[in-house]
């Protein structure tokens, strides 16, 4: 929440006073953090370059408030992630195992979860953002401010309403990857099975 | 001796223009700031002749010299990282460092360009092994990872690396898996315990042997910590130049202290004994002795060491003797005899100081045939000082003592008549042969119990907290370099790479069983070409299991694209792999080509057992264990013997030059009598628990030197017993009050060498009066 807040400072002094009584990052990330539980499927494209179609897969996230996110991948195979601020775990046959390494795919990771909480945490640090539209469609653009993301990213493009519903990213090198979430559920609470998987 | 008025005139002016000589080369030697070297690890012996060696423990030392590391840690992961911004900003004003890292500012492009043209031979074991043996697990693996929305940033884009061969390669390129790139700032963090540490790389500018380099460093390290807790951060640093600095620090401040309270107890003694403050000059010999040592050592050395500083201190001691020898003479006039006069009581006593000169330059410059470059220094610090402490009693002091009467304290000679009446008892009552019985079995006894110690480690001191700073730093950031490595010779590249993956094979096996927590060869960076077999032929059939990939949506033309490249690229030269933007850190591993071939090196971290390593290098070719602390323990060992072979050899020259004037019967007697002093002061160290180190044998040889100082002074008996007696016990006093101090020193063997050296001169003095004939004992017992 620190970071949050920290967040929102940095994006209103971005936006500037001229953006005050428009629809602004405080609002979003508000708007974002309101719900205690969301639930829904996930398609996620990544184009390449070389090829015609893009390496397609689906599956059902749960994102908690409190606890995280819970990524189950259902096609075209079956892994579960879970990624809290403890970094990334996978499901094993012997329990969940926490990914090696504090290394970059674990900040990506807690970018991305910083991304659909509405969370500006690394956000304002790291891109500069861009705000466009009302709390029923808005746009978020964020660029990379660092040479090392510059030279990974080159924008992270998020769309949504209530709810965040599309995410793309363009890497430098010409490859994107776009993340739908088309049919996300508010709940207030966590099933049996996801807290015990969230927060065993 | 008679010196006639001639020479009473001649011989001061003469030392004066030697003096003024002396003054000129010093103030030449210092022209450029003091000539001194503060690492005491350079006064350690250069072990191995083989030049090889020495080039791979100069290459394995240098970072330890010139770098430092520094962890800022604050609870805020952004605070970490403006505060180490910071801190690199304001050092690179200070224009001390050549080179300041706090981020990954990487060319990601030539990093991709390097692992696409050598992901094959970066291929970390395991990886080959499973793309070997079992290439559907491999598959299946990559196919996952193709869906993974979590996956790492892969350097290469996947349709250039369909098989997840430059992922792979890429992972075990990352040296310290502790240590993670924060994406934006680029800044380099490891968390912990809800700390954030930011880490800072400095490399100064310049050799180590800068002797300015290490305080400024220390100093600066000092209020940037200042500056972080201010900010309620915290900071790490660790270095070599830390010790170094701390090291200097204390032997300055111990120079300043011993030497200043030596001199100022001597400077009281002479007040109290002679009563006369004109008495003062025969202080001058100590600056002569101490300006004399350090030019002789500038001279041969080129520089002179900050612990060869410390000890040649305690020189004072020795320096403040000389003029003792006639000084004390003065009491004799309260036997009725003539009064005092400086020159004819120098002419009287010249042959003995003559003879004391001998046998300690003797004895300091034995030493100096030890292939120890501690000791060699120590020895040309002591002889030049010595011989100009003894020219500057004999020449000049004289002259500017003429015609002073000193009005020695009689109670100190009565007290001195009352020592050796109560000797003359207790022989009367004991007897010598039942003395010498009691105390050969003292010496027994404590020689039982005595225990020798050589560790590198005692030199350093204790630092504890810098000692701590770097225990936590390595925890930190899994980064222990151990002193320990391999040197790995081959004929040609090629062999050298098989040579450093048999090597790593049996290395891994340590790593798995916990011995080692890692290591770095060169054959990682490239695999050596023979490995490479068995990679190529499983790539070859890789194409019958790759049906999960086809199945994900990848075209078949595109994988057998990849595998034709992966099969036709060459296989990368070592030069050029290190050359990458990927060889920094295995750059120092490779020593290039010589006459004789190739070598490189194999660096090990986190060591936890020394002894795996003989075990793990045995048997391979052309793999040697370079174990430079090892190697220097034994080498104490072994300099202390070859220290005692030259003492004894030393001796036999004392023993002949004493012949001269006493007779074999004396000189044996004079002789004998210091190492009986010598054998139970060790005796001592045994009793007390205290190892013989090979500085307290140097202190106790050196006790034999000085030992035949004070029995050649009561020998010669001059003024009687009680007067040469009197004479003796001042001259330890003086020597003790200066090498006895070294005793309180903070590291280790220079305190070592003060216990060794406080017993001896005790001892010395205690038996020392045996060293007179049994007639003048006689007479002595009538006049009491």
């Amino acid at each position: 929440m620190r970071r949050f807040l920290r967040g929102i400072a940095v994006g209103i002094a971005l936006l500037g006073a001229s953006l005050a009584q428009a629809f602004d990052l405080e609002q979003l990330g508000a708007q974002l953090a309101k719900p205690a539980v969301v639930r829904g499927p996930f398609i996620q494209e990544k184009h390449l370059r070389a090829l015609p179609q893009p390496l397609t897969s689906r599956g059902q996230f749960v994102l908690s408030r409190a606890h995280g996110l819970l990524w189950q991948l259902h096609s075209p195979l079956q892994q579960d992630y879970r990624i809290g601020d403890r970094g990334i775990a996978r499901r094993t046959p012997q329990g969940w195992q926490p990914q090696p390494g504090q290394d970059v795919a674990a900040q990506q990771s807690r970018l991305f979860l910083a991304v659909l909480r509405g969370d500006h945490a690394g956000l304002a640090d790291d891109f500069e953002l861009q705000l466009s539209g009302d709390a029923e469609a808005w746009q978020l653009s964020l660029t990379p401010r660092s040479r090392l993301l510059q030279q990974i990213f080159s924008a992270i493009h998020i769309q949504g309403g209530a709810l965040v519903e599309r995410i793309e990213l363009t890497e430098t090198q010409g490859d994107s990857t776009l993340l739908r979430l088309p049919q996300s559920q508010v709940d207030d609470r966590l099933s049996e099975a996801e807290r015990l998987a969230l927060a065993p | 001796m008679r010196l006639d008025h001639r020479s009473r005139r001649l011989l001061p002016r003469l030392f004066l223009a030697l003096l003024l000589a002396l003054l000129a080369l010093s103030a030449w030697q210092w022209r450029a700031g003091p000539p001194l070297q503060a690492s005491m690890l350079a006064l350690l012996p250069q072990g191995a002749s083989d030049e090889l060696v020495q080039q791979a423990e100069r290459r394995m030392q240098e970072p330890l010299n010139r770098e430092l590391l520094v962890l800022v840690g604050h609870a805020e992961r952004e605070q970490a990282i403006v505060l180490v911004q910071r801190i690199a900003r304001q050092w690179a004003e200070a224009e001390r460092f050549e080179q300041l890292q706090w981020s990954l500012q990487a060319d990601l492009d030539a990093l991709r360009q390097q692992v696409r043209s050598s992901r094959l031979s970066l291929l970390p074991h395991a990886d080959r092994q499973l793309l070997i043996t079992q290439p559907d697990g491999f598959i299946q693996q990559r196919a996952a990872q193709l869906f993974d929305t979590f996956a790492s940033v892969s350097l290469l884009p996947i349709d250039q690396d369909w098989l997840g061969l430059g992922a792979r390669a890429q992972q075990a390129l990352n040296p310290h898996p502790r240590i993670q790139t924060d994406l934006g700032s680029g800044a380099l963090l490891v968390e912990d315990q809800g700390l954030t540490w930011a880490l800072l790389r400095a490399r100064i500018r310049g050799d180590s042997f800068d002797l300015q380099a290490a305080p400024a460093v220390a100093s600066q390290v000092a209020s940037t910590r200042a500056l972080v807790s201010a900010e309620g951060g915290q900071l790490l640093a660790a270095s070599g130049l830390l010790y170094a600095a701390a090291g200097q620090a204390r032997a300055s401040q111990e120079v300043a202290w011993i030497g200043g309270i030596a001199t100022l107890g001597i400077l009281l003694l002479l007040l109290l004994s002679y009563r006369r403050a004109r008495v003062l000059v025969s202080l001058l010999p100590i600056g002569v002795a101490l300006l004399a040592g350090c030019a002789a050592c500038v001279l041969v050395f080129g520089q002179i060491n900050a612990l060869t500083l410390v000890l040649g201190a305690s020189l004072i001691g020795v320096a403040a003797d000389y003029p003792q020898h006639y000084l004390s003479k003065s009491w004799s006039r309260l036997h009725g005899q003539a009064h005092w006069h400086s020159w004819s009581a120098l002419a009287a006593t010249l042959p003995g100081l003559s003879l004391s000169l001998g046998t300690n330059l003797i004895g300091y410059l034995a030493l100096a045939f030890t292939p120890f470059p501690a000791l060699t220094q120590i020895a040309v610090f002591s002889a030049a000082g010595l011989i100009a402490a003894y020219l500057c009693a004999v020449c000049l002091l004289p002259a500017w003592l003429g015609g002073l009467q000193l009005r020695p304290a009689p109670g100190l000679l009565r007290f001195s008549e009352n020592l050796l009446s109560l000797r003359a008892r207790l022989l009367a009552s004991i007897g010598n042969r039942k003395l010498l019985g009691l105390l050969l079995l003292f010496c027994a006894a404590g020689l039982l119990q005595l225990q020798t110690q050589n560790d590198v480690r005692q030199w350093l001191g204790a630092e504890p907290q810098l000692l701590d700073e770097a225990q936590r730093i390595a925890e930190l950031t899994g980064q222990q370099p151990t002193s320990q490595f391999f040197l790995v010779r081959a004929s040609d590249e090629q062999q050298l790479l098989q040579r450093q993956a048999a090597l790593s094979e049996r290395l891994e096996r340590a790593v798995a069983d916990g011995q080692l927590l890692g290591y770095r060869a060169l054959s990682q960076l490239v695999a050596p070409a023979d490995s490479q077999h068995a990679l190529r032929q499983a790539l070859q059939g890789l194409p019958q299991h790759w049906q999960p990939l086809l199945a994900a949506g990848i075209p078949e033309a595109a994988l057998h694209a990849e595998l034709a490249l992966l099969l036709n690229s060459a296989q990368p030269r070592l030069e050029q792999a290190l050359a990458g933007p990927l060889g920094e850190a295995w750059r120092p591993l490779w020593l290039g080509r010589g006459d004789a071939g190739v070598a490189g090196l194999v660096s090990l971290q986190g060591l936890n057992d020394t002894s795996v390593l003989h075990s793990v290098g045995a048997g391979l070719d052309g793999v040697q264990l370079v174990d430079r602390l090892g190697e220097l323990n034994s080498l104490f060992s072994a300099t202390q013997l070859s220290a005692a072979q030259l003492k004894l050899m030393s001796i036999a020259a004392i023993l002949l030059l004493l012949c001269l004037p006493f007779g074999l019967g004396g000189a044996l007697r004079i002789v004998c009598l210091p190492l009986l002093a010598a054998l139970t002061a060790l005796a001592c160290l045994g009793w007390l628990g205290q190892p013989l180190t090979l500085f307290s044998l140097f202190g106790l040889l050196l006790i034999t030197a000085i030992g035949v100082d004070y029995a050649i002074l009561m020998r010669e008996n001059i003024g009687g017993p009680a007067v040469s007696l009197l004479g003796t016990l001042l001259a330890a006093l003086t020597s003790w009050l200066s090498f006895g101090l070294l005793l309180l020193s903070q590291t280790p063997v220079i305190a070592n060498f003060g216990l060794a050296i406080s017993l001896g001169l005790l001892f010395c003095c205690l038996l020392a009066p045996w060293a007179g004939t049994q007639r003048s004992a006689q007479n002595q017992t009538v006049e009491a």
